[in-house]
């Protein structure tokens, strides 16, 4: 598991003209967009505009999902995983620092245009928190949970809800790999009965719910929903410390493309895994905090234009997040977009000749409007 | 959607457009003479509007846009050029990853620029010398005849495509597909190359009827 708490290394603290070296000898220094700092809780604002590299056993001990597709095709061709510190994130992590556990949840909403890093964003918290010892809550893509499944059944427990199996079992084992040692460690404080001949004793480690709900897919969705609640209310006794990351919260407030057996919509309120979630986001415990973002990419029935949090959670979504803080995340400033520039320059992504000139940097940066997504699909056939 | 502004038969007073930087940033010292004669003649005569596929861009290649064009299909130029960006970004990850994974001596070999294999594969399929049908006293004979640049250019790209197009699995796509016969042509091996080789010996068996072309 990951050993928090471990002695790092300090990285050189400096001014934009020095080199940040590693500490393995044999590397030569890497330049100056790059950062040997792989610990988030020391990023400061020196640290604005550089990479830093997460280990690759981290990486699929964290995020076992989460991190955007076109991030993990670079991941397997650079052979590394290079994440921007990027002002919005310190911000992120700024607040939760100084923030008191014995309050209330704050809800932390990230926003921005299409393709400006709100994922990102997201990922290096998430990455922060799981290096501190947190108990991480990571739902990859609320979208995915309310259009294009294929089996939707009743639910046992509640005869208006409908479970859907598929997305709560593919949950359920991420779950399980990026959090083992808390589910040995989390009790059960209530008999719960799968069925007939199933049942989970009041005391038992919550990881036999998972396997429960692994193992007999019917119940995945109750067994997620018992999940959630287990450790909501556990989280206010201190043992352990709460993040619930969700990607994507827009989806929870608006509708479905799903459709029951006789062709009636489908709202959200009645999936079951939408509805366990929905009391998770709300701010009624303590000892955490929930932070989320929006996105329009894979959003249902709402334009391509609107990126505000009022636009995107609808007049419903946005009263029942309501106190939260917004952090806007903006297009790369000249010096991010110059490490980035740089990063691809060094690990060979950019092979055309022009494009190592000043001419075809300067037309890149034209091109991208310096949006991050935008930059990143240009680079690729260059 | 783009409506066309550029008509196909213009006056011949009308001249052609200028699209590269370098020619407006020279200062008025450095023209030569001629020069200065066409910027004169360019104040008083018409020019012609620009063709949508011309592009001042530093990136643009006229190889790669003639090979979208060749692949674009009821005139979705869209969907072509990502095909073609698609494919070009794929040929990179592959010879990246082959970069990365090869022992220090042999990385010098291995060439990830995609544009570079681009032509390089183009260079390698081009055939030499074509085949034509000439009819003499009622039958027909395959002649060997030499192509024209322009010819042999367009018979690779032909090839590629269809190769791709037909010869491959069904639910393949077309950006793997194209990026695996670009690389197979590029170390001189693969469908295509075989069959250059095929017209080459077709042209070399009817050596005898050569002499039938004249032109």
């Amino acid at each position: 598991q990951l050993d928090h708490g471990c002695a790092l290394h300090t990285a050189a603290r400096d001014g934009l003209s020095s080199v940040s070296t590693q500490d393995v000898p044999a590397e030569r220094p890497r330049a100056v967009f790059h950062t040997s700092e792989s610990d988030p809780a020391k990023h400061t604002e020196q640290h604005e505009g550089r990479l830093y590299n997460i280990p690759l056993e981290e990486v699929k001990a964290v995020f076992p999902h989460g991190l955007p597709y076109r991030f993990q095709q670079q991941i397997r061709t650079f052979n590394e995983a290079r994440v921007m510190v990027r002002r919005p994130a310190l911000e992120l992590l700024a607040y939760l620092k100084g923030s008191n556990l014995a309050h209330p949840a704050v809800r932390y909403v990230i926003y921005g245009e299409r393709g400006t890093g709100k994922t990102m964003t997201l990922c290096h918290v998430v990455h922060y928190c799981s290096r501190q010892g947190w108990l991480v809550l990571h739902i990859p893509d609320a979208h995915l949970w309310v259009k294009n499944c294929k089996e939707l059944l009743q639910s046992s427990y509640n005869r208006d809800r409908l479970d859907q199996p598929l997305q709560a079992s593919g949950w359920l084992r991420n779950f399980k790999t990026s959090n083992e040692r808390f589910l040995q460690e989390i009790k059960t404080q209530k008999k719960y009965t799968w069925g007939k001949r199933e049942s989970t004793e009041e005391g038992r480690p919550l990881g036999e719910v998972v396997e429960q709900g692994l193992a007999r897919v019917r119940s995945a969705s109750d067994a997620v929903g018992v999940v959630l609640r287990e450790i909501k209310q556990q989280s206010h006794r201190g043992s352990f410390r709460l993040l619930v990351a969700v990607d994507g919260v827009n989806a929870l407030w608006g509708q479905t493309t799903l459709r029951k057996e006789d062709k009636s919509p489908v709202s959200p309120e009645e999936l079951t895994l939408v509805h366990n979630l929905r009391k998770m986001v709300r701010n009624d415990w303590s000892g955490g905090a929930i932070v989320t973002t929006l996105s329009q990419t894979g959003s249902l029935f709402k334009p391509s234009s609107a990126y505000t949090p009022h636009e995107l959670l609808g007049k419903e979504g946005f009263d029942a997040l309501d106190p939260f803080v917004p952090i806007p995340v903006a297009n790369y400033s000249p010096r991010e977009f110059e490490s980035c520039y740089g990063y691809y320059l060094e690990r060979k992504w950019l092979q055309h000749e022009k494009a190592h000139t000043e001419d075809g940097k300067a037309e890149l940066q034209f091109l991208s409007g310096s949006n991050p997504r935008q930059l990143d699909r240009l680079a690729g056939p260059l | 959607r783009v409506m066309p502004v550029r008509w196909s038969r213009y006056n011949p007073s009308y001249l052609e457009p200028e699209v590269k930087k370098e020619s407006y940033q020279k200062p008025l010292e450095e023209l030569t003479d001629e020069e200065r004669e066409q910027m004169e003649l360019k104040a008083v005569r018409p020019i012609k509007a620009a063709p949508p596929t011309l592009s001042s861009s530093v990136f643009s290649d006229p190889m790669i846009s003639k090979f979208t064009n060749m692949m674009m299909k009821s005139g979705n130029k869209v969907l072509a050029r990502n095909l073609m960006s698609q494919t070009l970004e794929t040929i990179k990850r592959k010879q990246l990853e082959k970069y990365h994974k090869a022992p220090e001596n042999e990385k010098e070999t291995i060439e990830c620029n995609p544009y570079v294999i681009f032509h390089q594969a183009l260079k390698n399929c081009q055939p030499i010398i074509g085949l034509s049908n000439i009819t003499k006293g009622g039958k027909t004979y395959q002649v060997p005849v030499p192509l024209t640049d322009n010819r042999k250019r367009f018979l690779a790209m032909k090839w590629l495509i269809t190769e791709c197009r037909e010869n491959k699995h069904r639910r393949t796509m077309m950006p793997e597909k194209l990026s695996q016969e670009l690389l197979l042509a590029f170390n001189n091996e693969g469908p295509v190359i075989k069959k250059k080789h095929v017209l080459h010996k077709m042209a070399e068996a009817n050596r005898a009827y050569a002499h039938f072309r004249w032109w």
